[in-house]
């Protein structure tokens, strides 16, 4: 055995030990170190591919970033809120078990039948030497064939921080701001005005006069769509669903 | 006994299966999205491993673009959690049924 088989099997055994700690751990922050150990040792693997540059950027971006604003989220949460562990029926462990082995069976089948691909690729060792390593071949490439694809993932990451940033914005600072002029409740029909009938159905929320909806105190409009006969919730009296 | 690319193919795809039984079993939706980026890192072996294969760069590119895309999907799913926990909801995917109803 040649030392990078014995490299390999060490990295895949770190690798799958983390994802199964990751899935098998019931406190949420043990899932996380299971991801970090599995993340890492998938960097080595792709060392031993020979693509540095993803081996650096797997570091930083998935152990830097992702997992640290993971467990910023996981300390956010209130630990009482969690969900219990596995209380889902049996039922769904062992048809996710049964699943998991036919789609096993089935790549397995796929990978020993298949065919290996020459090395055809206009990038050889020789080529990537002469472009002066990894990083500068992957530069080449992503600058000029992928240069409109980098342009449109620029954009893809820049929606993704305004919408979470929208997302994360608590409610009082959009009031603050004006931001919120009326909401759409899936409350009661009559607002917060106990004054008005119960039970009443509109058929749009566009049918409702302005004086039924208009809360005169509240700081901006609420247009609802149910009746507040329909609309039961634990722990919630008919009036004041919305704030 | 040399190394060849159907090992990385079989690691990829043993990564994968775990990180969708832990989609399929667990409950806390903050799981979930860590087996969610656990697949997402079985498929990037396997786009370096062919890449490696077929000597052509063009495999860890595509992995450069899915490690954005894994990035921008985390953040938004954390922020819904955020705003999830912060109306008084549990993280929970059974419960999870406001557009529903």
């Amino acid at each position: 055995m040649s030392w990078d088989v014995i490299f390999f099997f060490v990295l895949a055994a770190g690798t799958l030990v983390g994802g199964i700690a990751t899935v098998a751990a019931e406190n949420p922050v043990h899932s996380a170190v299971g991801l970090l150990v599995s993340f890492i040792n998938i960097a080595g693997i792709f060392v031993m591919l020979g693509s540095e540059f993803l081996a650096v950027l797997q570091i930083i971006v998935y152990t830097g970033a992702v997992l640290v604003l993971i467990l910023f989220v996981v300390m956010l949460i209130d630990p009482e809120n969690l969900p219990a562990f596995y209380v889902a029926q049996p039922l769904q462990r062992y048809v996710s078990l049964l699943l998991g082995l036919v789609l096993l069976l089935e790549i397995g089948a796929a990978i020993i039948t298949r065919t290996a691909m020459e090395a055809i690729g206009p990038h050889s060792p020789a080529w990537i030497e002469s472009a002066g390593g990894n990083i500068q071949a992957i530069g080449q490439v992503l600058f000029s064939e992928y240069a409109l694809a980098l342009e449109i993932a620029s954009l893809v990451l820049g929606v993704g921080v305004i919408g979470a940033v929208v997302l994360g914005v608590p409610e009082r600072l959009g009031r603050m701001a004006g931001l919120e002029k009326a909401t759409i409740s899936l409350g009661h029909s009559r607002g917060l005005n106990p004054q008005l009938p119960a039970g009443h159905k509109f058929e749009t929320p566009m049918d409702i006069p302005a004086e039924r909806y208009d809360v005169p105190e509240g700081p901006r409009r609420v247009i609802m769509t149910k009746s507040a006969d329909e609309y039961k919730h634990p722990g919630e009296t008919a009036q004041g669903t919305r704030r | 006994m040399e190394l060849t690319t159907n090992h990385f193919l079989f690691l990829s795809a043993a990564l994968f299966i775990v990180g969708m039984m832990g989609v399929l079993t667990r409950r806390n939706i903050l799981v979930v999205l860590m087996c969610v980026e656990m697949m997402v890192a079985a498929v990037a072996i396997t786009f370096v491993a062919f890449s490696n294969e077929t000597q052509t760069v063009n495999g860890q590119v595509f992995v450069l673009f899915a490690l954005a895309i894994a990035a921008a999907e985390s953040a938004v799913g954390l922020a819904i959690v955020v705003a999830l926990s912060r109306r008084g909801k549990a993280p929970d995917v059974n419960e999870m049924q406001a557009l529903r109803d």
